[in-house]
């Protein structure tokens, strides 16, 4: 489902996914370099473990006929459990090492573009991801859902725009503040006031 | 020829002025509410089905049908233009309709949906007006082994067959069906896996996984790598206008493939259009792998054309179901159930009877709905497009906002948004793993359909499997599904030879 996935060679051996960008990354080296992508199974294996629990503490009223309320997710956590195992094992066997956005060759970009593009995917990272942006923006949208109901729909919203646009690396704090504002009063003014949906207003109840 | 007599009747009974603009009215505020991320047509249909009741019966009806395929048009103009669609039918079209788009092509993948659904509502619907009986009777032999046949013919064909790797594509499957499963059994009445808490009785809603997987796990996804590479901040909306006379042709096929997959599943209560959405979808895939230049994963306009036809075709036919059948085989139709009901009608083959020109005034408005929007969206098309010049962080932080104002105001509750975090935030990790979303969504929509049809099945044949190789339907269904199998894992052993020469 990502436009690098036709080209990523999926299913070569060991090292040689990154021949393309010698050092690629800082982490190039270590063993976790490609194999970062376990926390899949964990994952799934974690989930199957919440369907496994779930399953023995759950009480079925008596005289359920079989196969009860229990069959289908068991079902569910034995596929859980046998997928995570196998794609675990495929991790260890073949590593699938990320790899930064460059424009294949049928894209129409011009030349400059795609130094840029080439350029960028070979400087060194720690990570593939940069973390302190996806912080930016999950915290920005955990700090909405916790201050939603005290700050009312106008400000929480501002501040969730304020800090997704901080994260996707706006410079301008005052202007983004500026704009976060002007969205969620007009996202009030339309869905809460014209539409009638049901939006805190918070500690600016009253106003409106 | 009866039913054409009826239908001009009908025509007759739509063409009011009053009932025109009512359909105008429908198409423009369904198109709107479309539009937002996260929200869908039944969204669509829901918020603005109390400011219908003013109205009287078939007017309220014919801005009914405007709002429908109106949300469905808003839908996929935003699942093309920004990757979050609505609701789980125009999933199918942010894959390579997206692309496009990022590609430099929104206003031709926005005409390329707009076409595809007008060829697809106005097939489905042609259909309806004479078919109408004969669906009644062929869905009348449907039972749990049937469903269960069905949904895990879906299954596997989305996790199989349209992923890249098996194993990502089955552990997508698996969350999305274990997700469905939280919340009360409709069949026993166990509370499962909530562990106490109430916010977690009814389940998690699809709204909330919806919008958390495809927008929120994007926005992170996004963030992720934006200060990275700028490949990924690239979105250039450029170029002409409309499709080209070779666009259009190559494009004509998918169109009508895809209306053929959508037609039969109108009448089929699983889970409304986003199967043959994805069905469609796989089929262009697997069509385009032997193409001399494959397009998938490039921006396709076949990959983007069948799903949208699909989708319509269906929503077409299931408007025809609901009307002949009283069945309800999506969200939308559901709410369109409640509210003929509301009106003191029940929709089922004594509707044709009782109020002839409800129904006929409601299939023409259809037609006219689909008219409408064709007009409307075609040069609406490079507007909606120009959304994508708004500069990356204000588009994103838009989209934030909106994904809580959707999930917030389907549920009003904090603990949904919460979820929507944590869900968003696993949304992330498979994308930054190449994990596909679709088996998700699909085991999340389909997963208590194959439950209640897999224990039904067992519970009235006393445990004996062999129930569900009884009938004829499901063993065509097993049989076709075991031929897709082959076919896949044949293309799959063909490409691995290939990648070792």
């Amino acid at each position: 489902m990502n436009p690098n996935s036709t080209h990523a060679p999926a299913r070569t051996a060991g090292g040689e996914g990154h021949d393309g960008h010698p050092g690629a990354r800082g982490a190039a080296g270590s063993w976790w370099h490609g194999r970062s992508g376990l926390v899949v199974p964990l994952i799934l294996a974690g989930f199957s473990t919440y369907l496994l629990v779930g399953i023995l503490t759950m009480r079925v009223p008596e005289g359920t006929d079989p196969p009860g309320p229990a069959f289908f997710p068991a079902l569910i956590a034995i596929a859980g459990y046998v997928i995570s195992v196998l794609l675990a094992v495929s991790y260890l066997r073949s590593p699938e090492p990320a790899h930064p956005a460059t424009y294949a060759e049928h894209e129409d970009v011009s030349d400059e573009e795609r130094r840029a593009a080439e350029e960028a995917a070979r400087v060194p990272y720690r990570t593939f991801s940069d973390w302190r942006c996806v912080a930016w923006a999950a915290g920005g949208f955990f700090a909405f859902a916790a201050l939603l109901t005290v700050l009312g729909w106008i400000l929480a919203a501002a501040l969730l725009f304020w800090c997704v646009a901080r994260g996707m690396g706006s410079t301008r704090p005052l202007m983004d503040l500026t704009v976060a504002l002007t969205v969620s009063s007009i996202v009030y003014l339309a869905f809460a006031v014209a539409l009638g949906l049901n939006l805190p207003s918070g500690i600016l109840g009253g106003g409106f | 020829m009866e039913a054409l007599g009826l239908l001009f009747e009908g025509f007759a009974h739509a063409f009011t002025p009053l009932n025109l603009l009512f359909v105008m009215i429908g198409c423009l505020l369904g198109t709107a509410v479309g539009v937002l991320p996260g929200l869908g047509s039944s969204m669509a249909v829901a918020l603005l089905l109390p400011m219908t009741f003013a109205l009287d019966p078939t007017a309220a009806f014919i801005m009914f049908a405007g709002v429908y395929f109106g949300g469905l048009f808003g839908d996929s103009t935003m699942a093309i233009l920004m990757n979050t669609p609505g609701q789980a039918s125009a999933i199918a079209s942010t894959f390579e309709g997206h692309k496009m788009a990022r590609a430099g092509r929104a206003p031709q993948a926005l005409a390329t949906a707009a076409i595809g659904a007008f060829i697809g509502g106005m097939v489905s619907c042609i259909l309806v007006v004479f078919l109408a009986p004969a669906l009644a009777d062929f869905s009348a032999n449907f039972g749990p082994a049937e469903f269960f046949a069905l949904a895990l013919f879906a299954f596997v064909a989305t996790s199989s067959v349209v992923a890249d790797s098996v194993l990502k594509g089955l552990a997508s499957l698996v969350l999305g069906l274990g997700i469905a499963t939280v919340g009360i059994d409709s069949v026993s009445g166990t509370e499962r896996f909530s562990f106490g808490v109430p916010q977690l009785f009814d389940g998690i809603s699809l709204v909330t996984v919806t919008v958390a997987v495809l927008a929120l796990g994007e926005v992170f996804h996004i963030a992720s790598r934006i200060r990275r590479d700028p490949a990924a901040r690239a979105m250039r909306p450029a170029g002409r206008p409309f499709l080209s006379r070779a666009e259009f042709r190559e494009a004509l096929p998918a169109w009508l493939r895809g209306t053929g997959i959508g037609l039969p599943f109108g009448v089929v209560p699983v889970g409304g259009a986003d199967v043959p959405t994805f069905i469609a979808y796989g089929t262009e895939r697997s069509l385009d792998r032997r193409r001399k230049d494959p397009q998938f994963g490039k921006g396709a306009i076949r990959g983007l054309a069948a799903p949208e036809a699909a989708g319509n075709a269906t929503t077409g036919t299931a408007m025809g179901a609901l009307l002949a059948l009283g069945l309800p085989v999506s969200a939308t139709a559901a709410i369109m159930l409640a509210a003929f009901q509301q009106y003191g009608l029940q929709p089922g083959p004594l509707l044709f009877e009782r109020a002839p020109e409800l129904v006929w005034g409601l299939l023409a408005s259809f037609f006219l709905a689909m008219i409408v929007l064709l007009i409307l969206n075609l040069p609406f098309a490079p507007l909606w497009a120009k959304l994508l010049l708004i500069p990356r962080p204000y588009l994103y932080g838009g989209i934030a906002v909106f994904c809580g104002l959707g999930v917030y105001a389907t549920s009003s509750s904090t603990f949904d948004l919460f979820m929507l975090l944590t869900i968003g935030l696993l949304g992330f990790v498979m994308r930054r793993y190449k994990v596909p979303l679709a088996p998700l969504l699909i085991g999340m929509v389909l997963g208590p359909l194959a439950e209640t049809s897999l224990r039904d099945a067992l519970l009235s044949s006393g445990g004996d499997y062999g129930v569900f190789v009884a009938g004829p339907i499901p063993v065509v269904i097993y049989v076709l599904l075991a031929i897709a199998l082959a076919i896949s894992i044949a293309g799959r052993i063909r490409a691995r030879a290939r990648q070792d020469v």
